[in-house]
């Protein structure tokens, strides 16, 4: 594993009585793409803003390419490029003169890159219009833009597909997979599960200021056993017959004519055979990967993006895929 | 060369947003200088002044006026019709006050010395400019400075300009040198704006050369250990500097306030300072004078926050070398106001640094 970047250790920090981080513990490598996930009044936001050296923590240390981002912020702020929740910008400025300035607050203004950068958040045409008369989406493409001033070599995404329309969020996701693979280190927190899954390499899942997962997310998604889906031709006798396999768990599947067995270990063959034996049609089994959605809603009790998230855990869902999208 | 490039931002951000400002400065000094030339054809009933007259023939003009006016006061206090005969507002007082202008003036006259009053022009356009800081300038770029880390705050982009690889005492300092910087250069085009409007108004733009006598205690008649003398050029950059000192010194209060709340109630706090405290500050000497029957009880106020920018709005009273006690304050008075001024400055500006390294930003 390369060096981490960014590294975090037992931070915490409060808000008079609200406890918003309690010694959280994280690290990113190099050229690593990482997720940052929770919902609503996690302490993702505030773990943030420590980050960026905008608060300072109660307790524990943040460090970014090995500078505290609280004391040391002018040598940390050296090597990222960020943008917030909200994308902010100056309106009664062009897109090019946003750029100009805040480039040349990192020193110097450099116009081949601001082209550059523009063409690459296909801002181009806008450019030169004020930013007020920008759509959500577009100030969240030249926000990006301003974070990448300088060719940083950590970018911080905090919800970055905010107010992106469909085709937005693909050209985003486009954008972020080549930024990752020509080597820079991505800390992108966001709800969208399926970005996460679709761009990160591994993730931590944040709940109430804790930590509640962290790793590769192959093997967070795989960290509670394995799921098959199989379609039969008779699905009450397959149930029957696949209930007496030790360690299976059957389900109705969604699809019609389907089931779903979860177990612990890897008991494939051990299914397909009880079934064919019992002269039940198979016509196939498939074993389907957890959603991190599933891990998430798991973890947290919350559906991602929903209004319960500073509410009690809710029990846990009962059907795995998709019903808890809110 | 950091700081050169944040400075540039600061205003361009202030000259981008906030140009139709200037521009209704512009208009309302264009409004300024057009009523004052109505005034003066009304008032005068002429289009143009007469020609100059040498400051002897105005000086001794002036001592026989004061002397008539004297043997006018001393003939009413003979005839017992003089008002009070003791306390400050007395017809001894009056007349001590006039005794002390004749001499004066004779000291003046006799030693070749020009009076403040010789150079008309600048007097009146530094006067004019002070009344126009005082009452116009100071608020606008009070106001302004209060925006420009609060407004920031509220438009969020103060959290993407703390995340830059700038320290917070750098960003202080950019916004405090771009405000003082777009100030100056307000207040010398003022400066300037009106002295056209005057030297227009007299046919001439006046003597701009030649050395000025001022009293050192205003309330002392002048003599060699009561007066100095400099040329009229840096009597008038200490005035544009005073002024600047009252700019800064709002300045600093409003980055002050700017640097803990958001945008409208730093506004707001800074107006109400602005707008509040001469209006408290004057009832409060009503009151002190009206009960002691003695100006000078009252006098400590001219050390509090907004007394002190008085200097700004009455640079020539502060500077008459005529009817001192009744006018000017003189040379050591008007030092030592500044000096409490500098002091403030100083205050604000330390605990707006203070305040803003550790302040905690929601972004």
């Amino acid at each position: 594993m390369a060096a981490p970047i960014v590294e975090v250790e037992t931070l915490s920090k409060r808000f008079g009585r609200v406890r918003a981080l309690s010694e959280i513990s994280l690290s990113v490598a190099e050229g690593e793409v990482f997720g940052f996930l929770g919902p609503n009044g996690a302490g993702k936001t505030t773990t943030i803003r420590i980050l960026l050296g905008l608060q300072h923590p109660d307790g524990g240390t943040a460090r970014i390419g090995g500078f505290d981002c609280w004391t040391d912020h002018v040598r940390a702020a050296r090597l990222f490029g960020a943008t917030l929740e909200q994308p902010a910008l100056y309106g009664f400025l062009s897109g090019r003169d946003n750029l100009r300035l805040f480039a040349r607050s990192l020193g110097a203004v450099d116009e081949k890159q601001i082209t550059e950068l523009l063409d690459l958040v296909g801002m181009t045409e806008r450019a030169n219009d004020k930013v007020k008369r920008y759509s959500m989406g577009m100030r969240q493409r030249l926000a990006l833009a301003q974070a990448m001033l300088g060719k940083p070599r950590l970018l911080i995404l905090d919800e970055p597909t905010n107010g992106l329309d469909p085709n937005g969020i693909h050209g985003l996701r486009i954008l972020l997979r080549k930024l990752a693979e020509d080597g820079m280190t991505i800390f992108f927190s966001s709800h969208l599960l399926s970005e996460v899954e679709e761009l990160c390499d591994r993730v931590v899942v944040l709940h109430r200021g804790e930590v509640k997962a962290a790793g590769p997310l192959s093997e967070l998604m795989n960290v509670k056993g394995f799921q098959y889906r199989i379609d039969v031709s008779d699905v009450d006798e397959a149930m029957r017959v696949v209930r007496s396999i030790d360690g299976a768990a059957v389900e109705p599947g969604t699809i019609k004519d389907s089931i779903l067995v979860n177990s612990d270990k890897d008991i494939a063959r051990v299914i397909n055979h009880a079934l064919v034996v019992a002269g039940i049609g198979v016509d196939q089994l498939v074993h389907t990967q957890r959603g991190l959605e599933d891990v998430y809603i798991e973890l947290t009790g919350v559906a991602p993006g929903s209004p319960l998230s500073s509410a009690p855990p809710p029990p846990p869902p009962p059907s795995p895929v998709g019903a808890a999208k809110s | 060369m950091l700081l050169i490039s944040l400075v540039r931002n600061e205003i361009k951000k202030t000259w981008r947003s906030r140009w139709i400002v200037f521009a209704v400065m512009g208009g309302i000094f264009l409004l300024i200088a057009g009523g004052l030339y109505t005034y003066y054809v009304i008032s005068q009933g002429r289009w143009s002044p007469p020609p100059a007259v040498a400051w002897q023939t105005t000086l001794k003009a002036e001592i026989a006026s004061d002397q008539q006016q004297l043997n006018f006061m001393e003939q009413a206090k003979q005839q017992g019709n003089g008002g009070p005969t003791s306390g400050p507002f007395s017809i001894d007082s009056a007349i001590t006050l006039v005794k002390q202008q004749i001499a004066d003036d004779q000291y003046l006259l006799d030693h070749d010395i020009a009076p403040l009053q010789s150079y008309s022009i600048t007097v009146a356009a530094l006067f004019a400019m002070g009344g126009i800081v005082m009452f116009l300038i100071i608020r606008i770029f009070g106001w302004l400075a209060s925006e420009q880390i609060a407004g920031e705050r509220s438009d969020r982009t103060l959290a993407v300009l703390l995340s830059r690889p700038m320290s917070r005492s750098q960003l202080l300092l950019a916004k405090a040198v771009a405000s003082f910087l777009i100030s100056l250069a307000v207040v010398v085009v003022t400066f300037l704006i009106v002295y056209a409007v005057f030297a227009f108004v007299e046919g001439s733009v006046g003597p701009v050369t030649g050395q000025v006598g001022l009293a050192i205690d205003a309330a002392k008649p002048l003599g060699s250990s009561n007066l100095v003398v400099m040329p009229i050029l840096v009597f008038v950059l200490i005035c544009l500097g005073a002024t600047m000192l009252g700019v800064l010194c709002v300045q600093g209060m409003s980055l002050l306030v700017s640097a803990v709340f958001g945008r409208w109630a730093a506004i707001g706090i800074t107006l109400a300072v602005l707008f509040g405290a001469p209006l408290v500050s004057t009832v409060v000497a009503v009151i002190i004078i009206g009960i002691s029957q003695d100006p000078n009880k009252a006098h400590f106020l001219n050390y509090l926050f907004v007394n002190v920018l008085a200097p700004v709005s009455s640079i020539s009273a502060v500077f008459g070398n005529g009817p001192g006690g009744s006018a000017g304050i003189g040379l050591g008075e008007f030092e030592k106001e500044n000096l409490t001024l500098a002091a403030w400055t100083v205050a604000f500006f330390a605990a707006a640094w203070l305040l803003f390294r550790r302040k905690q930003e929601a972004g």
